[in-house]
């Protein structure tokens, strides 16, 4: 057996070298494309923002789907939007309410106000999963789902500051966007409101703006990027 | 709150009858809020005629409508009489205001794009003169009140038909709906198609995809498919209209019908053909075998059959290795070893009285060893007698050699018949001149199977050697020996001088004793190997069971005889003393001669005259035995 490892070992090293040296080949392309050369289009922005768009759309459903699970186990006694207070924590942002609200402000305040909204979600959504996987009366699909969540609005926002980065590069938007990994940004978002929401408000919330979230993305898109799909 | 068929329920039930009720209710209750469906509130609203609100939809996320039904109050049908108020929940101040543009015709509100806010919970009510009918289940979001438009421009293409000819794919394609704002990215709808055949009545929905064309498989050739559209908001539930619908139908194409049956015909033409070369690969397998690999020839040896050595007729081989005495099987034996000249047979009579093989193999060789005459020995190849002979007188009957010989090859071979016959004694007194090697031999001697070989288990100092009995030979001693030995001295003026061999076969026990006594001082050249020597019956006994004959020049030789030589004949002993010892089973055989015969002992080389003198025993031979150094003794 030794035998027949020992030419294949060094086959097999060759080969990861290889696999791992293309990749360093290409971000090594990519940290040459960052010096803001114009031609670099290894992933255009079109499709860094169909990406981000798919993710926020496969996002909104989990969040329907958990939705409706909630449903079932809470039987709200109103209609799912009845009662008056319905209080997300997330008022406070001032979101665009429409489409030509959405295609009035300017890029930087819609990309803004989509980073914000990733922000604020991210420790809500990460209790909710706690809660979830404590109590044992939801079922494990309703648990994955939850972890799904938010594990995708971490994903999420890193994918939107990554588009947010490109574009800045590119010049499309002017680099005055706050970052919101800062620690203001983040004692920002944690405003606590969301600790005295119920799990079931939450995830009202939570698919509010989710909806929200998808929906300034592709209407971002379309104004940075019209070529296709538009 | 129940309808009244579930009244009439209710009251038939029993109390468990109840409970079940109530909790059905209850769910279909919370199943049509959590729709946020405002139809079952028709049902509700009629039984108690109030004014409602029928339904509130969205087409394009951007404004909606809002119908409402004045109820079974008649008075409040007139135009104007209810009012349309909403609130909308932006701000914890908000207010009902009224509805922004009214569409009377319809009774409906219509809320435009400035008065719509998405993600803003919204609430509508209906105002009377004094009353307000409002239901909390009329509080709304826009978008989950959206319903959008159908797809337009619903259109097919034939992709392809099957190559049975029975079923197509068509391939249909839409344009999506003018109101939905797709191309901005405001709205992302998905699809679902749904078809079905003429006259059914069950529609087969597709599954549900964001593009705007979409494949339909397996529609059947011959049959009318009605096909429409719908859309909804992808993530959500509710959906629009659905589109008019469009009619599929494709006809037989009567171009491809040559092809289908024409390719099974190739096909079971393939099959066919493979099944039949297989039969005959199977039926012709051993054929095909010979042909691809023949058999490789193995090596055998001339003259035996691997069959017969498998059967394990060991009787018969020892009979063709003997040189096939019987009649029927010699020719068969000489065409064995055709080819080889240095075999030749002993032929033997066919007046074997006795009739079995190996009796009378026994029997006549036996018996011609020992010079008994009573066999008419013809041919006796195998020991052949030397050409010089026929010329002159015969220095030695023919025939006494041929006995000799075939005696002494029967003393050779163990298996020797079991009867000596007493006609052995009648060609001895016929042929008087014959130096008449008599042994013992006398009446039946049954010889029973006995190997093809003696050992010589012991030699005597009197010169008899004692062979190691094979099997169980029946010996009868010849009484009359000694006298034939008489007269063979008498006659025997030309005799010259066999040295021959007397074997003696004792039939007293289970013991086979040959005895093989070389003639002292007898320097006959005996072509045949039949060295014939005669003890005195008082010879000195080795042992029991044993009969030795000591080479002694006893005999009276006529005065004719030229070297002086006497030939002695031995007489084996007299039946009375019969020793027994084992005895070998095989003998010895010293070489062959000029003849390519056998020889127990080899011939002195002599003379070629027919009648050689004989030669002179310088010393007394061993019983039965010539060693090379000895040779010298019986030369001349």
């Amino acid at each position: 057996m030794s035998a027949h490892i020992r030419p294949v070992s060094p086959v097999f090293v060759v080969l990861v070298c290889l696999a791992f040296c293309s990749r360093l080949s290409s971000m090594k392309a990519a940290s040459i494309c960052t010096n803001g050369q114009t031609g670099c289009h290894f992933i255009s922005l079109a499709n860094l923002f169909d990406r981000v768009i798919q993710h926020s759309a496969r996002m909104h459903g989990i969040s329907n789907d958990l939705h409706s699970e909630f449903e079932l186990y809470f039987l709200p006694s109103k209609n799912q939007i009845g009662r008056v207070s319905h209080n997300c924590h997330t008022s406070t942002i001032l979101t665009p309410n429409g489409k030509e609200n959405a295609q009035r402000i300017a890029r930087e305040e819609l990309t803004e106000v989509i980073l914000k909204l990733l922000v604020a979600w991210r420790d809500p959504l990460w209790h909710f999963h706690q809660d979830m996987a404590q109590h044992h009366e939801f079922n494990n699909f309703s648990s994955n789902k939850s972890l799904e969540m938010s594990d995708m609005v971490h994903e999420l926002r890193k994918g939107v500051q990554k588009v947010v980065e490109k574009m800045q590069m590119l010049g499309i938007i002017s680099p005055s966007i706050g970052n919101l990994g800062t620690p203001e940004a983040l004692l920002a978002s944690d405003s606590a409101e969301w600790r005295l929401m119920n799990d079931y408000d939450l995830l009202y919330c939570f698919r509010r703006d989710s909806n929200k979230i998808q929906h300034y993305l592709k209407i971002l898109k379309c104004r940075i990027v019209p070529e296709h799909g538009c | 709150m129940t309808p009244t068929a579930e009244s009439l329920e209710w009251e038939q039930c029993s109390t468990c009858c109840i409970q079940k009720l109530e909790r059905r209710l209850q769910h279909t209750g919370e199943l049509l809020r959590r729709h946020g469906s405002i139809h079952a509130k028709d049902e509700v609203k009629e039984a108690t005629l109030e004014p409602h609100f029928t339904d509130c939809i969205s087409r394009d996320l951007e404004t909606f409508r809002c119908w409402w039904s004045p109820g079974s109050l008649h008075n409040l049908s007139t135009l104007g009489a209810l009012k349309v108020f909403y609130l909308k929940k932006d701000s914890p101040s908000s207010e009902w205001k009224e509805c922004p543009e009214y569409i009377h015709e319809n009774r409906e509100c219509f809320f435009d794009s400035n008065h719509t806010s998405v993600w803003i919970p919204y609430c509508v009510q209906l105002r009377g003169q004094n009353i307000t009918y409002f239901n909390e289940d009329d509080c709304f979001t826009v978008e989950n009140i959206v319903r959008p438009d159908p797809p337009v421009s619903l259109n097919w293409t034939l992709l392809k038909i099957s190559p049975s000819g029975l079923s197509y794919d068509v391939l249909a394609n839409w344009e999506p709906p003018p109101s939905a704002d797709v191309g901005v990215g405001w709205m992302r709808i998905e699809y679902e198609i749904q078809y079905r055949e003429r006259n059914a009545t069950n529609w087969k929905a597709l599954e549900k995809q964001p593009h705007t064309k979409q494949t339909i498989y397996g529609l059947q050739i011959g049959k009318e498919y009605e096909v429409h559209i719908r859309s909804r908001m992808q993530a959500f539930v509710k959906f629009g209209e659905f589109s008019d619908s469009i009619f599929i139908e494709v006809t037989e194409i009567p171009n491809k019908h040559g092809l289908v049956p024409f390719t099974l015909v190739v096909i079971f033409g393939i099959v066919g053909v493979l099944i039949v070369i297989l039969l005959i690969v199977i039926s012709w397998q051993q054929r095909l075998m010979m042909i691809l690999l023949p058999p490789v020839p193995v090596p055998k040896i001339k003259g035996i059959d691997s069959e017969m050595l498998k059967k394990g007729k060991l009787g018969e081989l020892n009979f063709l290795l003997n040189g096939g005495v019987l009649d029927g099987l010699q020719p068969y034996a000489k065409e064995l070893y055709h080819e080889e000249s240095w075999v030749e047979f002993i032929e033997m009579d066919k007046e074997n009285e006795e009739g079995g093989d190996k009796v009378d193999n026994c029997n006549s060789d036996t018996q011609k060893l020992l010079g008994l005459p009573h066999r008419n020995i013809n041919g006796l190849s195998v020991i052949s007698h030397p050409d010089d002979d026929s010329g002159q007188a015969n220095c030695y009957d023919t025939d006494l050699p041929e006995h000799d010989t075939q005696m002494l090859i029967a003393s050779m071979l163990p298996s020797q018949p079991e009867n000596h016959q007493a006609s052995l004694d009648a060609p001895a007194s016929e042929t008087g001149e014959r130096p008449l090697i008599q042994t013992q031999i006398e009446g039946p001697q049954t010889w029973v199977n006995t190997d093809l070989y003696a050992q010589v288990s012991n030699v005597m100092p009197s010169g008899g050697v004692v062979l190691s009995p094979g099997q169980q030979p029946k010996i009868q001693e010849n009484t009359t020996g000694s006298e034939r030995e008489a007269q063979k001295g008498g006659k025997k003026s030309e005799d010259c001088g066999d040295n021959e061999g007397i074997e003696d076969w004792k039939k007293s026990e289970p013991q086979f004793q040959l005895l093989v006594v070389v003639p002292e001082g007898s320097g006959s050249t005996t072509k045949n190997n039949a060295q014939q020597t005669s003890t005195p019956p008082n010879s000195p006994v080795p042992g029991p069971g044993y009969q030795t004959i000591q080479p002694q020049p006893m005999e009276t030789k006529p005065a004719a005889m030229t070297d002086g030589s006497q030939p002695t004949y031995i007489l084996p002993e007299s039946p009375q003393s019969q020793l027994f010892t084992p005895v070998a089973d095989y003998t010895v055989v010293q070489e062959l001669d000029m003849h390519h015969s056998l020889l127990l002992n080899p011939p002195p080389s002599h003379s070629p005259s027919l009648c050689q003198p004989q030669h002179p025993l310088k010393a007394p031979m061993p019983v039965g035995y010539i060693t090379p150094d000895l040779l010298g003794n019986l030369v001349p």
